[in-house]
């Protein structure tokens, strides 16, 4: 057991029910209200048997399906829990890959024994523990190849019912090492991580299991489906050398400064301002590198926050800059109460950022200067140190004839 | 002041850039690079990433030269190329022609 695969299926609508229980069971289409111009986004089960699929029209769904839940695109609320779910598989695997919302690919190489645990309990366990701390339906599939788990979980999450103890399914499935082909022969098609076009054609094809793709000649598939043919063909024999490619947690600095009293003023929040910003720039963290996006707020008086976010044209290092840009917005803010504290957030970090500059950029007189210092220097050694770069052949194939050195001033 | 060194302009004056440099290549049967001589010791050629010919000056001194851009163990990349004329390998960084610059165009041909 190598690699496993976390799924909340219908993510968007997991948390829904999760949070409104009297959801359950009823068709569920998240996107907006039906009078709104805008697509569905999600949908539950119930609602796509009644024939509602994601990018169709809200109007469209609402005539499809009459009884449906329609719920808003709350789209932050969904990001910060699939964050969270991350969050929490991170705290339990050394490399996690988020593949969408509620998805995520993990290593467990080693962990089972690590915990003293049989595989299967082990996934078992990881499987409660998450589902448990998110109260949504986690399921979870292990396997010594990335897309075995992920075989296995979507199987799951597409009604693949497999007995655990006391009769109830299961909702984590460990494949047995060196039998996944045999596994995999028994799922649908449409646990292939390729287009939903493809899923309909391969039905279309009469290929409904992984086992009768598996038995078709690779050149049919590829003269099928092309570059997709042949990785749903290596897929479904077994074949997979795709390795996790980890998501690096993005990296932000935060400081905070607490003002001597409470302001109101420009001038006491820019100070303050500066100081959180002199901070964050300062920080090991970012030893020099600059950033794009910065986030100021300030706590109020009152016990709430008001907070802007700048996108810089261009990133900085420099915190006068930034304190430059934030002056613009401050000057606008009308606080509905005085601040207490005032903060800022850095992120968007890129590496170091500088402008090329201009070896002549003083101008005429400059370039002058420089010419007499050159020639005397070439005096001086009696022969040419400096030279310019000029192209000569740059059309020609051949590397060597395009550019050459010219002694400088000749 | 300085008086002029009276160094003259041109052609003798040029020192291309980007010569060819010599370098030893092991290669297999088939003419591609297997190991090559790096930095004081053979290092194995993990992958060819890229490979291409270039035929010029046939009117002349002829030139054939097969270049491959491979990726040695410890991820450096390099352009290397066999000399299909003289024999030999060779190190040189490839920049593509500026292709609407040329009197000829393109120049020779590539396969």
């Amino acid at each position: 057991m190598d690699f496993a695969c976390i799924q909340v299926p219908w993510f968007a609508i997991a948390v829904a029910r999760r949070d409104d229980p009297r959801l359950a069971g009823r068709p569920v289409v998240v996107g907006g209200s039906p009078e709104e111009h805008a697509e569905v986004t999600a949908c539950s089960a119930e609602a796509m048997a009644a024939g509602v699929t994601p990018g169709m029209s809200l109007r469209r769904a609402l005539a499809l399906c009459p009884g449906a839940v329609f719920l808003p695109l709350a789209a932050s609320v969904i990001r910060a829990e699939a964050e969270r779910l991350a969050n929490l598989l991170r705290e339990r695997s050394p490399a996690v890959e988020e593949v969408s919302e509620g998805h995520l690919h993990c290593e467990v190489r080693g962990l089972a024994q690590l915990a003293g645990m049989g595989a299967g309990a082990y996934l078992g366990a990881l499987q409660e523990s998450l589902a448990g701390a998110t109260g949504l339906p986690v399921l979870a599939g292990a396997a010594t190849t990335v897309f075995a788990a992920h075989a296995a979980c979507s199987a799951l999450g597409l009604g693949f019912r497999v007995a655990g103890e006391g009769g109830r399914p299961r909702q984590a499935i460990v494949v047995v090492p060196g039998r996944e082909r045999e596994f995999l022969a028994h799922l649908p098609v449409e646990v292939l991580p390729v287009e939903p076009a493809m899923h309909q054609r391969l039905r279309l094809f009469g290929i409904d299991r992984l086992g009768q793709l598996a038995g078709l000649p690779l050149s049919a598939l590829q003269a099928q489906f092309g570059p997709a043919g042949r990785r749903a063909w290596e897929l479904a024999n077994g074949r997979d050398d795709a390795r996790l490619q980890p998501t690096a947690a993005e990296l932000r600095v935060q400081e905070e400064v607490e003002l001597p009293a409470p302001a109101v003023c420009l001038g006491a929040l820019l100070a303050g301002s500066e100081a959180a910003l002199g901070r964050a720039f300062g920080s090991d963290e970012l030893r020099g590198r600059a950033v794009r996006i910065v986030t100021w707020w300030a706590g109020l008086e009152d016990g709430t926050r008001v907070s802007r976010r700048l996108a810089l044209r261009e990133p900085t290092a420099d915190p006068r800059h930034v304190l430059f840009v934030l002056r613009g917005k401050l000057e606008t803010l009308r606080l509905p109460a005085p601040a207490v504290r005032v903060g800022v957030e850095l992120n968007g970090v890129c590496s170091e950022y500088a402008h090329q500059q201009l070896l002549w950029a003083a101008g005429q007189g400059r370039r002058r200067e420089l010419d007499e210092a050159i020639a005397q220097l070439h005096a001086r050694a009696g022969e040419a140190l400096v030279f310019r770069i000029v192209e000569v052949q740059p059309w020609s194939r051949i590397p060597e004839r395009q550019l050459a050195l010219v002694t400088y001033g000749s | 002041m300085v008086e002029n060194p009276g160094a003259s302009a041109g052609a003798r004056n040029l020192r291309f850039l980007n010569r060819p440099r010599g370098l030893a290549v092991e290669a297999d049967g088939e003419g591609e690079p297997r190991a090559i001589a790096w930095q004081g010791r053979f290092r194995r050629v993990t992958a060819i990433h890229d490979r291409w010919r270039i035929d010029d000056e046939w009117w002349r001194e002829e030139i054939a030269r097969l270049y491959f851009e491979v990726e040695l163990e410890g991820g450096r990349r390099l352009t290397v190329f066999r000399d299909l004329v003289a024999g030999g390998w060779f190190l040189q960084s490839y920049r593509a022609p500026v292709v609407t610059a040329g009197p000829l165009g393109a120049g020779g041909r590539t396969l």
